[in-house]
């Protein structure tokens, strides 16, 4: 039975660990958190686990698993610096700045152009103290993990649902 | 000429900078030389260039070959330089092949007027510096438009400015919406706002899961490879995949994630196999997940 049905779908299967940037990075997030998260549980069985100590525990998982990456370890030193990070998203206030900004077209272009990659540098981690250029190459491979990331917890939270 | 061979072969050592043993062997001819010299130049020969780096300052007086090449063996980026007159052979001798239907000019140092020039340029190191991906000098090869500006500074400007918009455009792939937005600023603008909500989904869905924390670890023993592929019915491959799923027994698994595809078995009951099984599932997803900007970015630095 079992050789019919792989016969109709013949597949290769490697028994490799898979090396596309994308898994990796899941498969070492998924190992970091979901540990993290049982030991959370672990230690604090009676009191409510706390929002920030999760969060900190997302980040320190993206870190963790980033490693190759300059933003990751900017964001390992924040973390391990505080044991409450700040909020790494900026308010919506920033947000109605940015639109209203955008807007009014005069003045110096240029200058508008700065502004908003001064606002892109204070979004990514260790932002400030790279340059133009290194950032916007860094902004590329931070927003890939980050969306890894939005996946991974959107999986985690589903399954616990 | 004989002077180019002599060019040909002081850019040649310019560019991988050569021992100057070698290139005293090239005196005269050197055509059958250089081959050797480029055999040669597969090592990167610094305990021989060690020597060169006291090397002290060179005035217009230094026209042979060993002042050229201890120059330039002892500093990589200083071995690019420019000079007024340079340029302008370098233009005369452009003009005439090339047709009268735009100016153009080339930063491309030419090796005769480098021992003459004592002086360096700055602004061309920190271009160069920038430029430098291998440990070979590169030159930057700007093409200066009609009527634009050919001086040193805005040549140097352009070629940051053509790198940001190189880097731009790369970010236009990654980001969705990017490709209807015209211009830096509206695209700057977008890239922010993705970054700002990526990163509230991110504090939203933690705040989440420090909601339903506790009930988490009883829950992961049950993960199921068909619900979680229920998530990514969104790709078309995951669907096909889930009858396949639940027929194969999964593979013993020696290290944890150690395996590509290894199927996740539902009836498997040890925590350690369920949560290696867990990172399998999602190793088996992102082998569909695979893009060109993924990868470019992976590999950037």
């Amino acid at each position: 039975m079992e050789r019919q049905i792989i016969n109709k779908k013949k597949r290769v299967f490697s028994l490799e660990p898979n090396k596309n940037p994308s898994a990796v990075f899941t498969r070492k997030y998924t190992r970091h958190l979901v540990p993290a998260l049982k030991k959370l549980n672990m230690n604090k069985n009676s009191s409510q686990t706390n929002q920030q100590t999760v969060k900190h525990e997302v980040d320190m998982a993206l870190a963790l698993s980033a490693q190759e990456f300059a933003w990751s370890r900017f964001l390992l030193q924040k973390l391990s610096s505080s044991k409450n990070p700040t909020t790494t998203t900026s308010s919506s206030s920033n947000r109605i700045r940015i639109l209203e900004r955008s807007g009014k077209e005069g003045g110096d272009e240029d200058g508008e152009i700065e502004k908003k990659l001064k606002e892109l540098q204070k979004l990514l981690p260790g932002g400030e103290e790279m340059s133009v250029e290194e950032m916007l190459s860094e902004i590329g491979n931070y927003i890939k993990c980050l969306e890894l990331q939005t996946i991974a917890l959107k999986s985690i939270v589903q399954e616990t649902t | 000429m004989d002077v180019s061979v002599l060019d040909r072969l002081k850019w040649l050592q310019q560019q991988q900078m050569v021992s100057p043993d070698f290139l005293q062997i090239l005196g005269s001819d050197g055509r059958e030389e250089l081959k050797r010299v480029e055999s040669y130049l597969g090592n990167n020969n610094d305990h021989e260039l060690q020597s060169f780096r006291h090397f002290p300052e060179f005035g217009p007086d230094y026209d042979t070959i060993d002042g050229c090449i201890s120059r330039t063996s002892s500093f990589q980026m200083e071995s690019v330089k420019n000079n007024e007159d340079n340029r302008a052979i370098a233009l005369q001798n452009k003009r005439k092949p090339e047709g009268k239907t735009e100016k153009r000019e080339k930063k491309k140092i030419k090796a005769e007027d480098e021992t003459e020039s004592s002086m360096k340029d700055k602004s061309n190191m920190s271009n160069t510096e920038t430029s430098l991906e291998i440990q070979k000098p590169d030159y930057i090869h700007v093409r200066a438009r009609r009527g634009e500006a050919t001086d040193r500074h805005s040549l140097a400007e352009r070629a940051r400015r053509e790198k940001i918009s190189k880097k731009m455009k790369c970010l236009q792939d990654i980001v969705p919406g990017c490709n209807k937005v015209t211009g830096k600023a509206g695209m700057l603008d977008e890239i922010i706002n993705y970054v700002q909500s990526l990163q509230q989904q991110v504090e939203f869905l933690s705040m989440k899961l420090s909601v339903i924390n506790p009930e988490l670890e009883s829950q992961i023993d049950e993960l199921s490879a068909k619900q979680f592929q229920a998530y990514f019915t969104s790709l078309p491959e995951a669907v096909s995949k889930q009858s396949m799923m639940a027929d194969f027994r999964s593979f013993p698994l020696h290290q944890q994630g150690s395996l590509d595809y290894s199927v996740i078995n539902s009836y498997q009951t040890t925590k350690d196999e369920t949560s290696s099984s867990w990172e399998n599932q999602s190793q088996c997803l992102y082998n569909s997940l695979r893009t060109d900007s993924v990868s470019n970015f992976f590999s950037l630095k």
